[in-house]
């Protein structure tokens, strides 16, 4: 489950200072960037107060390609965004959660290139032109991932924010297979928490979904 | 009528959404313009803050303001909940003390950093060993007072009982403060749009979300809709709405822009609220035969300032479990400089089970009896305290049959008498007891001329099945199949159904849906008879019957839906209200259960696994066995975690030092048995005209007791703090 790239993703196009000043609203987000001409109420007060006047640099940003689900997006992005926070906040893609933000969880849980990685730990700009794979691309047009199935069968969640880091490591198990024993499922499965604790029943059905075949 | 649907299992209805990422949370919601809020929080546990330097942060990239308490909006106090940013004040470390406003969460992040305060340092309160002595009574909690004495005629006190008894055990037991630590972090999505805003946060009620929003926000509860129908776990902890709702709801109508506050996981240990800890005393008193004489309780757990504690461990347990003819509680609070107290799943009886169930297993040690049998002998078949009977009570069914299906006479009855490789194996159990809550609620219910029905309300489900209870029972009262039955809850919008929470939900919304159905079918039958295009115009309705979905007349029968069609109509609905009457004042409502466990002890290094658990409840009428039993194996599970894992550790300081998801341990896949669950099927209908009572908390209840009574058969070591961990069993090995 390691989110270091495999492989060093081809460089990105990596600009200085001025790069996001230079893209464009749609890719961007409108308002995304303080202009220098615009004053914050509470950069109007700290001036007032006689604070150093001039507000700061802004960090580099960097346009990345993600193919995420198979669609391809151009975003440019501030080079301390991780891949989730982009996934969410820029792309729209929110199956991936939010759960701790340092690894600790398993919550943001995606693929890359074929591979689990967690993508609170991934930075946007590491995912340049890689595929990325999130709980909304599992399905088969209508039909879902027999892992997804599996899941609701077995009422393999509750509250449902862990599920789709949870699915996520289950497909990666039973597409690479075999899953193995049981024990073997609930090691495999240790790095995605379920505070609702539907562990039991996740086992239950990585098991059932191992056994009914790899392919949908 | 069709098949009954209630007590079949069902696959969840949310399922589908929450399997491929489409269930939206609250901060999955984003808005045109949207801005997003990070939290500063304090480095101390207690103190003033002096003075703030934001001067970096405000200059940052990116930033839009910097609220602290020198400069924030107002937020109005509520009862009960902290105001943020509203004085300089630090009663915890954690404590969310500016919020910084970007348009990136990156850029809000990296300025926040750079805030910098000064505050003027005091002691904190931190441990509850070390403030025991500043303990005082808890104020009167449901009309029950703090001290509760009931003795015998002619005997003069508890502690005279407890002289006087053949045999006592007496033993102090404490349990270490917990977070909910849902998985969903604490969060909130706020809009302000021409006076009204839209809240989007995970809540256990909305309706009590916009109360509480309307008096911080100093609004009117019109000016507040909120919408959460997904909610990423609660168990207590977002009940009422903490900081970061109140403080995105503020910056949105100061800025006049959608604002997006999600606090880090480290922030959602400190910054929010907690289960606390607590010092406990058991005494018991017995005859020979095993028959309780007397029982003492004392508790101690940390208070918010006012001395009102949530964790009442004495009063929610000993008060109710056992029959004994002399009986004292006393419940004590002291305020401490910790994240605040507040409910969390089985509020009192998590922790007081504990203690009350880990003493009975001492007396059964003590008399040298069966653990099952000494519980069987002391069962009160009237409430302790109320003296009320009980509405059903089948514990000595669950006692009876768990010990049957779990294999209890295999037990060993001399600690290491089973070794198998190097571990040792044992077997402990305890009781589970839970009250019954119900509140008034309103249900609307429709029937359409699709072919369809809708059932909805202003419920929550947290993930405890509420999303399918609605259809189910809907569908059970309307004869139809669930599929064909639309549920929506979570907005506040829709009727009034209450917060969930003390496992109210299916008994409180259950016999409102009944009632709704009720009259949407009556409203039905009016119109046909009613409407010149019906076919039915002009009959009485007492000629006409509903059943499964069909209207039958003197000579004809129809489906609803053809017949809302021939009568122009896209459909009927109607509003159904259920509320408690006065059977609390003939009956108590509490759930039961029977836990058994067994655990593996290292006889080198100590660990110790939970290889089985065994839960057997008493909880009236299931109405979905799926996810009940989910629900059950979740708070089972909740218990071994409490036994074995949680535990948030303050230092000297006050700083919680293990406030992330690595370090405050909660049990992975790998840390977890086999969990089963056997419900017993006696719907108690006295409680509520579905039957059911709740279930959402019974499983954690004892769970953390048979697991150290578990210990105690393998091993012969007695732990009485929780969680137990390694060392203490290595220091018993020897």
């Amino acid at each position: 489950m390691s989110p270091e790239p495999e492989r060093p993703p081809r460089p990105a196009r990596v600009s200085r200072r001025g790069f996001i000043g230079r893209t464009t609203a749609a890719s961007l987000g409108a308002g995304a960037l303080p202009r220098p001409d615009q004053a914050t109420a509470a950069a109007a007060a700290a001036a007032a107060a006689g604070a150093p006047g001039q507000p700061l640099p802004g960090p580099p940003g960097t346009e990345v390609t993600l193919r995420v689900n198979g669609a391809e997006h151009r975003v440019g992005v501030d080079n301390r965004a991780t891949l989730l926070d982009t996934l969410r906040e820029r792309l729209r893609i929110t199956g991936p959660k939010k759960g701790c933000d340092r690894g600790q969880c398993g919550a943001c849980t995606v693929h890359i290139d074929g591979r689990t990685a967690l993508s609170c730990l991934t930075l946007a700009v590491a995912a340049h032109e890689r595929e990325v794979t999130t709980v909304e691309g599992l399905a088969d047009g209508d039909v879902p991932h027999p892992v997804q199935r599996a899941f609701i069968k077995a009422d393999a969640f509750q509250c449902g924010f862990c599920t789709p880091g949870q699915i996520m490591s289950a497909v990666a198990l039973v597409e690479h297979g075999p899953v193995g024993s049981d024990d073997a499922i609930r090691e495999f499965m240790s790095g995605n928490l379920c505070r609702c604790a539907a562990y039991p029943h996740i086992v239950r059905a990585v098991r059932q979904a191992g056994s009914t075949g790899r392919k949908r | 009528m069709a098949e009954p649907v209630v007590g079949r299992p069902h696959n969840r209805v949310d399922g589908p959404l929450k399997v491929s990422g489409r269930a939206a949370y609250g901060a999955d919601h984003s808005y045109p313009r949207l801005v997003h809020g990070y939290a500063v929080t304090s480095t101390i546990a207690h103190g003033v803050i002096r003075a703030m330097d934001t001067s970096t942060a405000e200059r940052s990239p990116g930033v839009i303001a910097v609220y602290t308490p020198f400069n924030a909006f107002t937020i109005h106090p509520v009862e009960g909940l902290r105001a943020p940013l509203q004085d300089t004040a630090v009663a915890h470390h954690g404590q969310i003390v500016a919020l910084v406003v970007a348009e990136s969460f990156e850029q809000a992040r990296a300025a926040a950093f750079t805030v910098e305060v000064d505050y003027d340092e005091r002691r904190p309160a931190v441990s509850l060993a070390e403030e025991e002595g500043n303990a005082r009574p808890i104020p009167p909690v449901m009309g029950i007072p703090p001290v509760v004495t009931r003795l015998a005629d002619g005997v003069p006190s508890i502690t005279a009982a407890l002289a006087d008894s053949h045999i006592t055990v007496s033993a102090a037991y404490t349990t270490a403060p917990q977070a909910h630590a849902a998985m969903e972090p604490y969060s909130a999505v706020v809009t302000w749009d021409d006076g009204r805003f839209t809240v989007h946060n995970g809540t256990q009620g909305v309706g009590l979300q916009v109360q509480t929003l309307a008096q911080a926000l100093g609004v009117t509860t019109d000016d507040i809709h909120a919408v959460n129908p997904f909610v990423g776990g609660s168990f207590g902890g977002k009940y009422r709405p903490n900081a970061e709702v109140q403080l995105a709801a503020a910056a949105a109508r100061a800025l006049r822009r959608p604002v997006k506050v999600v606090l880090t996981r480290e922030q959602s240990f400190t910054g929010t609220v907690i289960r606390s800890g607590t010092r406990q005393r058991v005494s018991l008193g017995a005859a020979a035969d095993g028959t309780l004489t007397a029982l003492s309780h004392r508790a101690l757990a940390g208070a918010v300032a006012d001395r009102e504690s949530a964790e009442l461990s004495a009063q929610r347990t000993s008060l109710a479990w056992y029959a004994v003819p002399n009986l004292e509680v006393r419940q004590t609070s002291v305020p401490l400089n910790t994240p605040d107290p507040t409910i969390m799943r089985a509020p009192g009886e998590a922790s007081g089970s504990f203690a009350l169930e880990s003493a009975m297993d001492e007396l059964a040690v003590a008399l040298r009896m069966d653990p099952v049998r000494l519980r069987i002998k002391n069962n009160a078949t009237v409430h302790p305290y109320s003296g009320l009977p009980f509405s059903g009570k089948h514990l000595v069914e669950c006692y009876r049959l768990g010990a049957e299906r779990f294999g209890w006479r295999r037990r060993g009855t001399r600690p290491r008498s089973r070794l198998d490789g190097e571990w040792y194996t044992g077997m402990g159990m305890a009781t589970s007891v839970y009250p019954g809550f119900r509140n008034p609620a309103t249900v609307k219910v429709g029937l359409r001329a699709d072919g369809t029905a809708l059932v909805s309300c202003d419920t929550a489900d947290l993930g405890t099945g509420m999303w399918t209870v609605l259809p189910v029972v809907a569908a059970h009262s309307l004869g139809l199949p669930v599929r064909r039955v639309e549920p929506r809850l979570g907005d506040s919008e829709l009727s009034p159904a209450g917060s969930v929470g003390g496992s109210c939900g299916v008994v409180t919304v259950g016999p409102a849906i009944m009632a709704a159905a009720h009259n949407a079918v009556a409203a039905l039958l009016s119109l046909a008879v009613g409407e010149p295009s019906s076919p039915f115009h002009g009959l009485d309705p007492a000629d006409l019957r509903y059943d499964s979905g069909r209207v039958s007349g003197p000579g004809r029968s129809m489906d609803f839906d053809d017949l809302l069609e021939a009568m122009g109509r896209s459909g009927v609905e109607a509003l159904g209200t259920a509320a408690p009457g006065d059977e609390s004042e003939r009956y108590v409502f509490d759930s039961f259960g029977a836990q058994f466990v067994e655990v593996r002890v290292n006889r080198w290094t100590g660990e110790i696994r939970v290889s089985r658990a065994l839960g057997v409840m008493d909880a009236g009428r299931i109405v979905n066995p799926k996810t009940a039993r989910s629900q059950i194996v979740g708070g089972m599970i909740w218990g071994i975690s409490a036994a074995l894992h949680e535990g948030l550790h303050l230092d000297a300081s006050g700083h919680l030092v293990n406030a992330d998801l690595a370090n405050y341990l909660i049990p992975v896949n790998a840390d977890v048995p086999e969990v089963d669950v056997h419900f017993l099927d006696h719907p108690d209908t006295r409680f509520n005209p579905l039957g059911s009572r709740g279930i959402g908390e019974l499983g954690i209840v004892g769970t953390a007791a048979a697991v150290a009574n578990a210990v105690h058969n393998a091993t012969g070591i007695r732990l009485r703090e929780l969680p137990m961990t390694l060392e203490h069993v290595l220091a018993g090995l020897d």
